[in-house]
This record gives C-alpha cells, sequence and structure tokens, in this order.
C-alpha cells in the first residue's frame, strides 16, 4: 500500500530530516511511526501527501500502487482525496459548521449535492456526532473537533488514513476515544499509519510500531511498544 | 461537473463575502474611492474640454470687402476658400445685414443714430466669416486671404485680435492634457497599490481556509475562482455606489457649474450619460482585471504547498 524506497529528504540549508529510509506499508495495515521531535515522522507524513517531495536523485515513494516521487502539480488533488489525513490541530473552518466542514471535502471535488446530503450524515453518524451537524467547531470539544476532522479525512473512502499526532491536543479520555474511532475504521479495511510521540496511545495499540531516530528507522515491531 | 464547479464557486464566493461582510464593505469602500478618483479627473477633462471648445467655436476669420466691392466678387473669394481643407464654415454678410446688425446694436446710441440718418446710404461693407476645422488652421487660411489677387478687394482681416489668444488656447489645451495625463497615472498607480493591497489582506485572512482547501483535495483553479469571483463582486457593488455618488455629486454641482460658465455649455450629466458606457465600463473592466491579477498573485504562494 505505501512503500518509501531509499528515500532522503534534505531541507535547506542543509538539514538532512531522512536518510535513506525504507518503510513498507501492506494494505488494512494499522502503523504507529514514533519518535522524538525532529526524528522526521512528520517529514515521512508530508512526503506521503506530496506536501514535501523527496531529494530529487535518488529514492521513491509509491501510494496505493502509484508512484508519486516526481508527481505532477496538478495530480495532487487527486492524490489528497484517495489519503485521508488528520492533523493535531484539526483544521477545521471556524466559519463553518459540522456539516459545512465534512461537506467541503466533497465539494471542492465536484461531488453533487444530493450525494453530499446522503454520504455527509452517515460519516458523521460513524464518529457519534450525528446531532451536531449545525454546531460551529468553537462550540465543540476538542475530541469533537478531532471527530470532525476525521470524519472530513474518510468522506472520500480514502484506502489510507493518515493521522499525524491527532491525539496531541486532547486529554486522555478524549484520545482513548480517538484512537478507538481510528481502530474502527482500521477494522473497517483503511490502512491506518498513525504519526505520534504519545508513550500511552502507542503502547495501548499492540499493533505495528516503526521508530524513528535522527532520520533513520531504527526499529520496526510487528506488535511494538514506544520504547524511546 | 464544469457547471457544479462555477456554481460552487459562485455560492462559495458569496458565503465568504457574507461572512466577512466587515472586509467585503472595506473592499468595497476603497474600490469605489478608487472609482471616485478617477471619476473626478473625469469631470475635470469634461469641464475643461468643454470651456476651450466654447473658446475654440468663437474664434473665426472676418473678411470685410472694400465698400465697391460687387457681390459676385465677394461669392468668387468665397467659392475659392470654400476649397480648401481646412476651412469648415464659410458665412456671407452681405451689406445689408451688416448695416442692419449695426443699426440694432447701436440703436441705444443717440450720436451714432444721427449720424446714420445723415448718411445717405449704407457705409458698411460684405463680410465673410470663415471657420477652421482646427486652430493649427488659421495660418494655411490667412495666407490664403493673402493672395495677390484679393489684396484689391479686401478692406481688412479680422484676425489679428485672435492670433494671441488662438496661441495662448493652444498652449493652454497642451499644458492641461499633459497635467492631465500625469495625474491620470498618478491615480492609476494608486488605485492598482490600493486595490491589490486590499486583496492581498483578504487573501492574508483566508489562508487558513486556503491551506484546508489544498488539504482536502481543491484544485488551484477552485481555490482561485471564489476569491476571484468575490473579489468581482466587490468591483461591481463598489462600480455601482460610485455611479450613485457621482450623480448625486452631479446633480448637485451642475446648477453651480452653469451660472459659473456663462455662455459656455458645461453639462456634465449629459456627458456622462452619452459616456456612460465607455467611462464606468472600462473602469469595471479595469477593477475585473486589476482584481483577477491581484488575486492570482497574492494567492501564489499559498497555492505552492
Amino acid at each position: 500500500m505505501i512503500h518509501l524506497i531509499n528515500v532522503t529528504k534534505t531541507f535547506e540549508p542543509n538539514t538532512v530530516a531522512l536518510k535513506n529510509i525504507n518503510l513498507h506499508i501492506e494494505p488494512g495495515e494499522f502503523v504507529s511511526i514514533v519518535g522524538q521531535s525532529g526524528s522526521g515522522k512528520t517529514t515521512v507524513a508530508r512526503l506521503l501527501i506530496s506536501e514535501i517531495k523527496p531529494d530529487s536523485e535518488k529514492g521513491k515513494i509509491v501510494v496505493g500502487g502509484w508512484d508519486i516521487t516526481n508527481i505532477r502539480h496538478r495530480q495532487i488533488p487527486m492524490l489528497r482525496r484517495q489519503i485521508g489525513v488528520v492533523f493535531q490541530d484539526f483544521k477545521l473552518l471556524p466559519k463553518k459548521t459540522v456539516f459545512e466542514n465534512v461537506a467541503f471535502a466533497l465539494e471542492v471535488s465536484g461531488t453533487p449535492k444530493s450525494r453530499i446530503h446522503q454520504i455527509v450524515p452517515q460519516v458523521l453518524k460513524i464518529v457519534d456526532l450525528a446531532d451536531k451537524l449545525n454546531r460551529y467547531p468553537q462550540e465543540l470539544s476538542g475530541g469533537e473537533k478531532q471527530r470532525v476532522a476525521i470524519a472530513r479525512a474518510l468522506i472520500h473512502r480514502p484506502k489510507i488514513l493518515l493521522a499525524d499526532e491527532p491525539t496531541g491536543n486532547l486529554d486522555a479520555i478524549n484520545s482513548k476515544e480517538i484512537v478507538d474511532l481510528l481502530l474502527k475504521i482500521n477494522e473497517f479495511g483503511t490502512t491506518v499509519v498513525l504519526v505520534s510521540h504519545d508513550k500511552d496511545v502507542v503502547n495501548g495499540l499492540k499493533k505495528r510500531v516503526i521508530t524513528l531516530e535522527d532520520g533513520e528507522v531504527s526499529q520496526d515491531q510487528k506488535v511494538g511498544k514506544y520504547v524511546i | 461537473m464544469f457547471l457544479i464547479t462555477i456554481k460552487r464557486s459562485t455560492a462559495f464566493a458569496i458565503q465568504s463575502f457574507w461572512r466577512n461582510i466587515w472586509l467585503s464593505l472595506a473592499t468595497i469602500f476603497i474600490i469605489a474611492l478608487t472609482f471616485l478618483s478617477i471619476n473626478f479627473l473625469v469631470v475635470i477633462n469634461a469641464i475643461s474640454d468643454s470651456a476651450i471648445s466654447a473658446v475654440k467655436n468663437k474664434i473665426d476669420v472676418s473678411i470685410y470687402f472694400k465698400q465697391d466691392v460687387r457681390e459676385s466678387k465677394v461669392a468668387e473669394v468665397k467659392s475659392h476658400m470654400e476649397t480648401l481643407p481646412q476651412v469648415e464654415k464659410i458665412t456671407y454678410i452681405s451689406p445689408d445685414e451688416n448695416f442692419a446688425v449695426f443699426k440694432e446694436r447701436r440703436k441705444d446710441d443717440e450720436m451714432i443714430q444721427e449720424v446714420l440718418q445723415e448718411l445717405a446710404g449704407n457705409p458698411l461693407s460684405a463680410i465673410l466669416i470663415i471657420k477652421a476645422k482646427n486652430l493649427s488652421d488659421y495660418p494655411e487660411i490667412l495666407k490664403a486671404i493673402d493672395n495677390p489677387a484679393y489684396t484689391d478687394l479686401i478692406d481688412k482681416k479680422g484676425y489679428d485680435d485672435h492670433q494671441a489668444a488662438i496661441e495662448n488656447i493652444n498652449i493652454i489645451t497642451k499644458n492641461v492634457k499633459k497635467g492631465a495625463l500625469i495625474i491620470t497615472i498618478m491615480f492609476i498607480i494608486i488605485a492598482i497599490l490600493i486595490v491589490f493591497n486590499t486583496v492581498r489582506i483578504a487573501i492574508f485572512t483566508h489562508q487558513q481556509e486556503i491551506s484546508i482547501m489544498k488539504l482536502v483535495g481543491a484544485t488551484n483553479g477552485f481555490i482561485r475562482s471564489p476569491f476571484i469571483l468575490e473579489n468581482i463582486f466587490s468591483g461591481i457593488i463598489a462600480c455601482g455606489l460610485a455611479i450613485s455618488v457621482i450623480y448625486f455629486l452631479l446633480s448637485l454641482v451642475q446648477p453651480h457649474l452653469n451660472n459659473f460658465f456663462v455662455g459656455v455649455d458645461v453639462n456634465l450629466i449629459g456627458y456622462f450619460n452619452s459616456n456612460f458606457i465607455i467611462i464606468f465600463g472600462s473602469q469595471l473592466l479595469g477593477i475585473i482585471i486589476l482584481n483577477i491579477i491581484s488575486s492570482s498573485l497574492a494567492l501564489g504562494k499559498y497555492l505552492k504547498v
């Protein structure tokens, strides 16, 4: 499903974020990418959605059978409709309601209105927000905001869900709810990539853990723990 | 799909317009002020053009024939002058008409009336009044009048009195046009800077929305179009507002202009009415093009991610 082959990423002027790393994630897996700040885990996430490109001279990134190493600018929207992304800061539009925030992802891809009104309530039901369609983000708790973001990420029925520190702004109870939701999404067959430095969250999962240290893969355990 | 995108971009533009109403009003206000500034210049140009053309209309060359010259000879001179390409119009005033006008004009002057009663016949001669197409054509016409064949027929020319005035008007016209051009360029530069920065600020306030649009897979065209449409709405509303204010101000100023420029037809409302499409259409088009360029440039850095 996801293959990073000999990928190196250097930021100007000479900060090497990833050093020749190799990662292979199979369809339907739940993988946690962990590491301390500056270890390169967020760089991996940014590479997967083509927010940044790897160093040009070597390496290859394949997502869902699509070589995105040298993806064209106009192809990026298509890639991002195939990967659901969730961030620590939720990235919700404050002037749009819960329904509008989720519908937004369909509107930008030209989905007809009737279809939007059919799909959005279904996805909001999955994240248990069916009764808060008309609320604005500022009227929601942190956990609810993150669930809206997850609903938006799921709206295109992506094969991959990339969650970059999704529990970073949440308390323990809300974090547990979000992790349970990610597990539920994984059970439906979606590949989940969780980027996190939250030991409790990662250790509670009992799933595959890839540990990054100084831009290199230091450990890759089938049922791993956050040990740094 | 294409229709859905257009419809949705328009809906987003309207939604953004209302949800950021204060920013929208500020943008409209600034664009309307720009329109007003440019149209103030249009007014100045219209007034100066009217005044200059009124003075120009008063300029002509009068040929006073000797008293004994027969009408057929005057007609001959008239025919010859009419062949000149520089001549727009020639008016013939016969000795009788000349005399009648003179008497009418001096009817309150008793001394003149007494002298005229003592005279047996008409002491005045025929006159040809020649109007040129352009001010610069008068020297050619004067040269034609100085033809040796007509020296014995012509008593005097009535142009020397206007020569200095014509030269002054030519200088004033050129200077006014030069000044107006410089002021217009300055206003256009100021307008471009104001509109460009207003659009940049509007887009800066939407940067979070743009990054989220990119994140959920919106194409650059889809992201750009609501901003461009929103700015076009602002431009159209600002243009409508400016037109209302301009016509209101013109209706207040027009009566005073008529009093101030006595004898000169300065009809600003008529001028704006007859040039409505050109004046406001070109300004609206300019603002729309400026908005599209500003939006595209300002959005550029946010669309790279």
